[in-house]
């Protein structure tokens, strides 16, 4: 038999031409399902006119970041147990620091130019994916195969950063994570893209972007070592032509 | 895509200032800025006092004995403070921005933090 | 000369695919969709790159559409494809004795296969089943269900597609004889009806089917049948890994990222817009999941959720054909501007799209051939980065 919460779904509500606004949506649900379950029930049964975006359910597509109580989550797997309790109300609100379409959704438009603009990885090898060592059990085939990228794109690194909250004009984290992914010795043309202002210099150590990242990125680690980076070409380029 | 009608939520420059369900990253972020806006803010009162001897010595001695008031020997204490979580805090910041203890970063914070209440024990009591 | 303007009802593989492919050959796409790319079933897919193996057996048509579409997809769409191959695995005799039939008949099919001995199976993916009886090696592979249908509607994008996304169509526009010649959509996002007006309506809603056929007063004989997926939150294995018998429950384990997804069942549902996960299924997941690869007892679920496929024709459940029909109802209902596609397999979608827009393409007077099998597509990010 499984455990029945009563909860209630505060979601907030924008259409064009109309102030936003919070709908309260009451639900039985099991502690055991996830939040965007209870959205899309929502949807199915409550309320037809709420526009949200979904797709795999599973933490491989990004495309249902939202704020959940103020914090970034994926829904598709954050657990209504672990952020909620019988009788709670769940605040549900868009990604922060991007244009709102329309209730949950957001306009990913400008976040996606920037991954480009980094030319992010969608496909990498295995062996390159992974952080710390391998199992030792995997052979040296390993290496040939591939798999889609850690970076799923969903863009809760962006929402949750104080940096892109005063400026959509810095990279942000999930792509100086993509040109650190590459590197700047396998990719020179990065650096004029990330030392700059808006690049990696901009970041001011709030690690906020790690503690929401869904997908293991660590953009943050990788700012920083990309910082290294960036200083060691600066040196070299420096030093070499003297 | 429907053509974007709305724009991203005006809290702009503001919603740093209270890290509210954030991580501690966020905390430390909030506490290095509000510190170096009240040490900043204090670099200006500090200059502008140091004009007053410009202007002699009984300027500045009438000066001196406002500082005998209580709020603003509190105001001392609080930038002497300030300057210890901001400088402590600032070299885990350095730390990191150089890819040294970036993964540990929660607990350089807190160590640090560690020392610095420990250190404004010792100098709150020298003081009074 | 203006562009013959289609509209096109549906952003899942199908719709992509469709007006990717009508735009190539000289047609003004509007796609209109009441959510947003890949809400219905294409979302939620397993994810899996079809060899065909899994058909080679019990449905020769769809094993060959599969092998051959493998092979275009790994060409033209390689930025979400994990191409590792894939696994068929015996556990038990009983799934030996499935092993005769299934090199025959996948060789009928030109699907390539290497029988492997279980230490060498074991060598290529540790984590399976220890007891593995035999396996063989076939050009399985896992791809990522939104950014395959981003990269077509990118590149449909690209190429003069308009996407309304949160469109709902509400009813069909007609002419003087009854005839579709348009669609009645509410923008969701403004609480705003809008007519658009087009030369032919493209029904590709999948297991929606039927409930747009009906605004037309007709039947789509779609049978949706849902199925449960749960991914699990460890990389176990480096390829599909696929149990040697005859299709049943659970018998599917696909990497992904750092997850497996273990999938599916099959069985009917009356209400599509949301069908709720049960302990059962979640279970028998666990149990079919665990045969393959004894590690996911010992992991954690990162995702649970079900999703309905478009069965086409009679029949129920796992003995429908998984290819697909296109239906055009001035053939079937005298009743011209609409035509509906709808069964098939992800991995299919381009060659559904293909026949799709021969049909159409047939009723508005062009004729241009199909260019889609040589075309690259653009990169996903392209479906964001486009004005629209």
């Amino acid at each position: 038999m499984t455990e029945q919460w009563n909860i209630t779904l505060r979601i907030y509500r924008q259409k064009e031409n109309e102030a936003p606004h919070f709908d309260n949506f009451n639900m039985e649900v099991s502690p055991d399902e996830y939040v965007l379950d209870a959205v899309e029930r929502a949807w199915a049964f409550h309320d037809r006119t709420l526009c949200f975006r979904h797709a795999c359910h599973h933490s491989t597509c990004g495309a249902c970041g939202m704020r959940v109580n103020g914090v970034e989550k994926l829904s598709c797997i954050t657990l209504i147990r672990d952020i909620a309790h019988n009788g709670a109300t769940l605040k549900v609100e868009p990604l922060r620091n991007f244009p709102v379409v329309s209730d949950l959704a957001v306009d990913m438009g400008f976040f996606y130019r920037k991954m480009e603009s980094v030319g992010a990885r969608a496909v990498l090898p295995v062996m390159e994916a992974e952080i710390g060592n391998p199992p030792a059990q995997w052979e040296a085939e390993a290496s040939q195969y591939i798999r889609l990228s850690d970076c799923i794109e969903c863009g809760l690194c962006i929402s949750a950063c104080p940096i892109m909250a005063t400026t959509p004009e810095y990279l942000g984290p999930a792509p100086l994570a993509a040109a650190q992914d590459h590197g700047i010795q396998r990719k020179p043309e990065l650096l004029s893209i990330v030392d700059g202002e808006d690049g990696v210099w901009r970041c001011h150590s709030a690690f906020e972007c790690t503690a929401v990242c869904p997908s293991f990125v660590d953009p943050a680690r990788r700012i920083m070592d990309l910082r290294k980076q960036v200083v060691g070409a600066r040196l070299s380029k420096l030093f070499g032509k003297a | 895509m429907n053509t974007t009608r709305n724009q991203p939520s005006a809290r702009k420059f503001w919603s740093w200032f209270i890290p509210l369900r954030r991580d501690i990253g966020s905390w430390a972020f909030a506490l290095n800025r509000i510190t170096a806006l009240g040490l900043t803010l204090y670099l200006f009162l500090h200059l502008g006092v140091l004009g007053l001897l410009a202007q002699g010595p009984g300027a500045y001695d009438d000066f001196l004995v406002l500082t005998e008031n209580p709020f603003i020997k509190l105001g001392e204490w609080a930038v002497v403070a300030a300057a210890i979580l901001h400088g402590l805090n600032g070299i885990r910041i350095v730390l990191t921005s150089f890819g040294v203890g970036v993964t540990r970063q929660k607990q350089l914070f807190y160590g640090f933090m560690l020392i610095a209440v420990f250190v404004i024990l010792i100098f709150t009591a020298r003081m009074y | 000369m203006s562009k013959p303007h289609v509209i096109v009802i549906g952003a899942g593989f199908t719709g992509v695919a469709t007006a990717h492919d009508l735009a190539l050959r000289g047609c003004a796409v509007t796609v209109v969709e009441r959510g947003d790319l890949c809400h219905g079933t294409s979302g939620r897919t397993h994810g899996l790159l079809h060899s065909g193996g899994r058909y080679a057996v019990s449905d020769k048509e769809s094993a060959i559409e599969c092998i051959d579409e493998n092979l275009i997809l790994r060409r033209i769409v390689p930025q979400v494809i994990e191409p590792n191959g894939g696994l068929f695995i015996a556990i038990e005799e009983g799934d030996l004795a499935y092993a005769e039939q299934f090199i025959e008949s996948c060789e009928e099919c030109h699907i390539p296969l290497e029988e492997l001995k279980p230490q060498e199976a074991l060598k290529l993916e540790p984590n399976i089943n220890p007891k593995v009886l035999t396996a063989f090696l076939i050009p399985d592979g896992t791809f990522d269900p939104l950014r395959l249908a981003l990269a077509f509607a990118g590149t449909a994008k690209h190429n003069g597609a308009r996407f309304r996304t949160f469109h709902e169509v509400q009813g069909f526009l007609t002419d003087g004889q009854g005839n579709v010649n348009g669609v009645k959509v509410l923008d969701r996002a403004a609480n705003k009806v809008e007519e658009l007006r087009a030369e032919v309506v493209v029904n590709a809603t999948g297991a929606w089917a039927g409930e747009i056929t009906g605004m037309a007063g007709l039947d789509a004989p779609v049978k949706p049948t849902p199925g449960i997926m749960v991914a699990y939150n460890q990389r176990f294995v480096q390829r599909a890994i696929n149990r040697l018998n005859t299709p049943s429950d659970g018998d599917i384990v696909l990497p992904q990222r750092r997850m497996v997804v273990v999938g599916t069942t099959s069985f009917d549902a009356e209400n599509v817009d949301y069908i709720p996960v049960t302990e059962e299924q979640t279970q028998l997941m666990l149990e079919r999941g665990s045969a393959l690869i004894p590690g996911i007892r010992n992991a954690k679920p990162r995702g649970i959720y079900m999703a309905a496929r478009p069965l086409v024709g009679g029949g129920s459940g796992r003995s429908i054909a998984r290819t697909f029909k296109c239906y055009d109802h001035k053939e079937t209902h005298n009743l011209d501007g609409l035509v509906t596609i709808t069964g098939g397999k992800a991995t299919t979608l381009r060659a559904m799209a293909e026949k799709t827009t021969d049909i159409v393409c047939a009723k508005v007077g062009i004729d241009k051939p199909c260019v889609t099998k040589e075309t690259p597509l653009l990169s996903y990010r392209q479906y964001y980065s486009s004005p629209n």
